[in-house]
């Protein structure tokens, strides 16, 4: 059995052997790790002027980064950050990972249509939007959905490229979710779940990921029928056991290790947190491990792989 | 029901043209603007800000009550000047060196000014000395500082040890906030406060100008 098809068996829920998989939304430490940049921190000013052998040569750089990545941490899946990310070069960039890695490994890239919570500079006018041009807000939504179900289309075209999409806009703070639980559903469950429909339709699989106190809005992110959830946030209060509990024979569950703790906890708090998260993820089936956000810049590399050794060596079904 | 009452109330639910109007009329009655203030503002934002702290409303229902409560101070801050109506205090605010995010910083400073206390913004990715500066220039006696990233929370100790080094540290009261950010952090790097939430915040910025 490959990595991508024990991907997508946790992603069905469905018994597996051996290691429980594990992934990184982004790994940013490619440079770190391997001495190779990652591909979002690259810039191709000039991508247009280049000759088809030299753009050829970049994206095989960046495939080749993605790989090594994914064998040296015994990830099942890749997340793609297409650079250039129009569609053609995403198509290259798959195209290229698939010929280098075949079907080893389940890939995906970002696809969420949803409004994210907003930044503080325009939290003011969005707000106001909410409250005084909801049509407006939800004409919106629709478009960013028809343009995301677009995308998908063309992609569904493409068979055998690309295994499913990230709907990665936050919605949540520690505390609580941005959006109200009726606003969440009027101006957002319906395109998260219209999404998520039209992926399953063309037969992409998805992950919703957001950070912060999901619990209030949980229930509704449920019923839009994504495959999985991440990151469960233990920073937002969120217990991967909790929601395992409640959702657990609805949807599949990544994350929960603690990103505060792997960035300034004690080594001894990372262990302890790393095989908590694999006990409480790996109780039934349904689990990818990983963090409770991404191996962002800054992170430091030996705490990631702390965290992946105590999985290699622990993270095994019995 | 008092007309400040009703000012307080019109605010909580957002009301921003119903507050104009009745804070106009308060004054029209005779009602000073420090009353106005006080009874009608500042406390249906503090309404506002208890029931955020118990999680019995979101951030958008805090925001337009703000945005209530911006409109309504508008209207009397010539009236408040001619009063001789002073600030509770003055607070520094800003997200810290190396981290963009202001949401969070924000919402503290809505909630700084929700309790009469003056703000100096100087917004994101701020460096310690340009901290310091406006601590002189202002004469703040608060700082509030934010990080959203677990990489760029440790600049806070480094605010804090650029205060000792300027020998200013016991003239301000430092927080501290933002989503990796703990008590056990706060205690670890000396700050004098954490919050988990802006509306606590708020409450502990206006206990440290009070004693």
């Amino acid at each position: 059995m490959t990595e991508r098809e024990r991907f997508i068996k946790a992603l069905k829920r469905e018994p597996i052997v051996g290691h429980v998989p594990t992934f990184e939304l982004v790994f940013f430490l490619t440079l770190e790790s391997i001495g190779k940049i990652h591909p979002s921190q690259q810039t191709f000013g000039q991508w247009n002027q280049m000759s088809a052998s030299e753009k050829k040569l970049h994206i095989d750089y960046c495939a080749d980064t993605y790989i090594e990545i994914a064998k040296k941490y015994h990830h099942s899946a890749i997340f793609i950050h297409p650079n250039p990310g129009d569609f053609d070069n995403t198509v290259r960039l798959l195209e290229a990972i698939r010929e280098k890695s075949g079907d080893k490994f389940f890939t995906m890239m970002h696809g969420d249509p949803t409004f994210s919570m907003p930044e503080g500079s325009n939290m003011m006018e969005f707000t106001e939007r909410l409250y005084e041009d909801t049509d407006g807000v939800k004409k919106e939504a629709q478009r960013r959905l028809e343009s995301h179900v677009r995308f998908a289309e063309k992609m569904a075209k493409r068979e055998g490229l690309l295994d499913a999409f990230c709907l990665c806009s936050d919605y949540c703070f520690n505390v609580n979710p941005f959006f109200t639980p009726d606003m969440f559903s009027e101006v957002i469950a319906p395109y998260l779940k219209g999404s998520i429909d039209e992926y399953k339709k063309m037969g992409f699989y998805s992950i919703k990921h957001t950070d912060g106190n999901i619990m209030p809005i949980v229930d509704q992110m449920v019923q839009c029928g994504p495959d999985a959830l991440h990151s469960l946030d233990p920073q937002g209060g969120v217990s991967l056991k909790e929601v395992k509990r409640l959702y657990g024979d609805k949807v599949a569950l990544c994350g929960n290790v603690n990103c505060g703790l792997l960035q300034t906890g004690t080594l001894d708090q990372v262990m302890e947190d790393t095989r908590r998260s694999l006990r409480e993820g790996m109780d039934g089936w349904g689990y990818i491990f990983c963090t409770s956000n991404c191996a962002y810049t800054g992170l430091p590399l030996e705490r990631y792989e702390l965290m992946n050794k105590i999985w290699w060596e622990e993270g095994i079904y019995k | 029901m008092s007309i400040t009452n009703e000012i307080s109330l019109a605010l909580q639910k957002g009301k921003r043209a119903q507050v104009q109007e009745l804070v106009k009329k308060a004054l029209e009655e005779g009602v000073s603007a420090k009353a106005i203030l006080n009874e009608g503002l500042i406390a249906g934002m503090s309404e506002v800000g208890e029931k955020f702290k118990n999680n019995e409303v979101y951030v958008p229902e805090v925001l337009i009550a703000a945005r209530a409560m911006n409109a309504g101070t508008a209207i009397i801050k010539p009236y408040l000047a001619a009063e001789g109506v002073e600030p509770v205090g003055k607070a520094v605010v800003c997200t810290v060196r190396g981290d963009l995010h202001d949401i969070g910083k924000n919402l503290v400073k809505m909630m700084f000014e929700g309790v009469g206390i003056e703000c100096i913004d100087l917004g994101v990715d701020v460096e310690a000395d340009k901290i310091i500066e406006a601590v002189k220039e202002s004469g703040a006696k608060v700082i509030g500082l934010s990080s959203l990233l677990t990489t760029t929370m440790v600049y806070h100790a480094e605010v804090i040890k650029a205060l000792e080094a300027a020998g200013m540290r016991d003239q301000v009261k430092v927080m501290i906030g933002g989503a990796p950010v703990t008590q056990e952090f706060a205690d670890e790097i000396g700050a004098d406060a954490y919050t988990s939430d802006a509306a606590s915040a708020a409450d502990v910025a206006l206990s440290f100008f009070k004693n």
